[in-house]
């Protein structure tokens, strides 16, 4: 059948869209990781339903008056209850609304800033290059974890917010180098010269004409910075240096070390998991973009 | 510019890249919530010993003053004092700094060799059993978070079989006893050492072999492999001579950008492991609100991680003869 005509500009994007989905649906790899994301999507939603089946499944407040320690699994408890008598399965679906929270904010945060650096760096190349890249190799050289660890200590304030920040701020270096590259060879195009002697502003340039050509690549980047903004919210956590006052996988290791039951298999190994199999579907679906926008990879 | 050269710049650029890294430190704990001198002066202080401190700190004058006062009390190895130890900073850290380059180094060391070796191997044989299998291992060791291997290792090492203590790095009974020797003391580091260094080692490989594998991959379509093999030399010398040589490129490559990252393994595995290194003690002063401990460590951290930069940089220009500083 001839393919129809776009009649709108949403008509179009729907188009392009399913194509990249048939190209995505091609990859094995790439399903499995949206597989797994799928399910992480639906026990975070789950997380939301439970406490109001039953205060008992509230992660952080749902003490089970019947058992004020820590239990194995049972008919109640899927996966058992924690030190304090509370549901363990729960604080899993919790952390998984708190990794998809880290995860996408700090990205997309990240993203933005790596994205606009880049394209202004490539764009007006000279002295503004040379500053935001010399910035981009101080940024890269920073030693990432302990400085989140020293900066909580001085901030003192252990929000979520201010992780998600920090994460941000620290994690936009690689991803503007690669797209500098990127603008570097597209402001070489006839295209931009067309818009230019059309009497378009740089910003517009920069924006509307150069920026939608290299968004593949910034979203190609994103997954790779949700994966690292999950190890790193679930690492200092674990550190105790964590927002306390929400349930995140980190902070059950967290719990788990810190009660001295570093060796209860049913509440050590689940969040580890967790946290393994959401990473390792940002990786998957990482890479399958990947395979997408770098033709180069592909069928070797 | 000669290889001297490019080193003496490349020093000065780390002295540069470290002043602004104090300079982050100095504003980032200036604007600390509460009395801006409390980085340095602990509430459990008396008043004399707070003004000894403001006046060593140059805390009473303006605030570039200050400034200067804390790059000169820097590179002259003055870090203040602990306040949790009651101890000088500098000496703390020197204690600790061995512990940590015997871990980091050793763990970056085996598992670049063995991610190198791997990877060749690997991608020589494309497509076996053994491919498809380290692929997957290495895969998930990459996502795995290191902390969470780490309290799992313990658990069937050290819990479970009690092959390995549960942590530390010297033994109290062997190390107290003046009677045990040299030999008896390095088994018991040895011992101490193993698992957080098989961790690490984990950890740390998975990253080399995949993209040793993907270089190798590409290097093997270039031309001068063909040559090589029209030239009929035996397998062994192509793939180890003329192709993992140029693969290991951006291996060297990915180390220098991967190493500011992977040093938050170290930190939590010292942690998990109660090593006695640098990670475990800004994790410790930090949670104890020990400030001048805290800064100190990162700044030493962050030295390690620029020197590390250096030596890749230095390891690359002698890798790939083609580079010309």
């Amino acid at each position: 059948m001839e393919e129809q005509k776009p009649r709108t500009k949403w008509e179009a994007r729907i188009q392009q869209w399913k194509k990249s989905w048939e190209m995505y649906k091609e990859n094995k790899i790439g399903l499995v990781g949206i597989g797994l994301l799928v399910f992480f999507f639906v026990f975070a939603v789950l997380g939301f339903v439970m406490p109001h089946i039953d205060p008992i499944y509230h992660p952080m407040t749902g003490f089970d008056p019947f058992i004020v320690s820590k239990s194995p699994p049972s008919i109640t408890h899927l996966l058992g209850t924690d030190f304090w008598g509370r549901d363990i399965m729960s604080q899993l679906m919790s952390g998984a609304q708190i990794a998809f929270l880290i995860g996408l904010t700090a990205a997309v945060v990240a993203v933005a800033i790596g994205t606009t650096v880049g394209l202004v760096s490539g764009y007006y190349g000279g002295t503004t290059d040379t500053l935001l890249m010399r910035t981009v190799d101080i940024v890269l050289t920073l030693p990432f974890l302990p400085l989140i660890i020293v900066v909580s200590a001085a901030v003192g304030k252990q929000s979520i917010w201010v992780l998600v920040l920090i994460i941000a701020l620290l994690s936009w270096g690689g991803i503007s180098r690669v797209i500098r590259s990127q603008t570097l060879s597209l402001k070489q195009r006839p295209f931009v010269e067309a818009a230019r002697v059309a009497g378009a502003t740089d910003a517009r340039i920069i924006f509307r004409h150069i920026g939608p050509n290299v968004l593949p690549l910034s979203f190609l980047y994103m997954s790779f910075l949700v994966l690292g903004a999950i190890l790193t919210e679930a690492g200092v956590s674990y550190l105790g240096l964590g927002d306390p006052t929400r349930v995140s996988w980190g902070i059950m290791l967290q719990w788990c070390r810190t009660t001295g039951s570093t060796f209860t298999w049913y509440w050590m190994l689940p969040p580890g998991l967790c946290i393994t199999l959401m990473t390792l579907s940002f990786y998957l679906i990482g890479r399958a973009v990947d395979e997408i926008v770098n033709p180069r990879l592909r069928k070797r | 510019m000669s290889m001297q050269k490019y080193i003496v710049k490349r020093i000065f650029q780390i002295f540069l890249t470290l002043i602004i890294i104090m300079t982050i430190m100095f504003i980032l704990f200036r604007m600390m919530p509460g009395d801006p001198t409390a980085f340095m002066l602990d509430t459990r202080m008396t008043p004399e010993h707070k003004a000894i401190i403001r006046a060593q700190f140059g805390l009473d004058k303006p605030i570039w003053y200050q400034y200067l006062f804390y790059l000169r009390n820097f590179f002259r190895g003055n870090f203040g004092r602990s306040f949790y130890y009651a101890r000088p900073v500098y000496d703390l850290v020197k204690e600790k700094l061995p512990a940590t380059i015997l871990l980091w180094t050793g763990a970056y060391i085996i598992s670049y060799s063995l991610g190198i070796t791997l990877g060749k191997i690997i991608a020589w044989r494309r497509g076996g059993k053994l491919e498809f299998g380290s692929t997957l291992f290495g895969l998930f060791f990459y996502c795995m978070p290191i902390f969470w291997v780490g309290l799992i290792a313990l658990w069937i090492f050290s819990y479970k079989f009690g092959f390995f203590p549960l942590g530390g790095l010297k033994g109290p009974d062997v190390w107290s006893d003046p009677s045990s020797g040299m030999l008896l003391k390095a088994y018991d580091v040895l011992k101490h050492v193993t698992l957080p260094l098989s961790v690490l080692t984990l950890a740390f490989f998975a990253g080399s072999m995949l993209v040793m594998r993907t270089s190798m991959l590409e290097t093997l379509r270039e031309d001068y492999i063909m040559t090589a093999r029209a030239k009929g030399l035996p397998e062994k010398t192509i793939r180890d001579r003329h192709a993992a040589r140029n693969a290991m490129l951006p291996v060297v490559t990915t180390f220098a950008i991967a190493v500011a990252g992977s040093v938050g393994g170290g930190v939590l595995t010292e942690t998990t492991f109660s090593y006695p290194g640098l990670g475990k003690m800004i994790v410790d002063a930090t949670l104890t609100f020990d400030y001048p401990l805290a800064q100190a460590s990162f700044l030493f951290i962050a030295l390690l991680v620029l020197v590390a930069n250096l030596v890749a940089d230095i390891l690359y220009a002698y890798l790939d003869p083609r580079i010309v500083y």
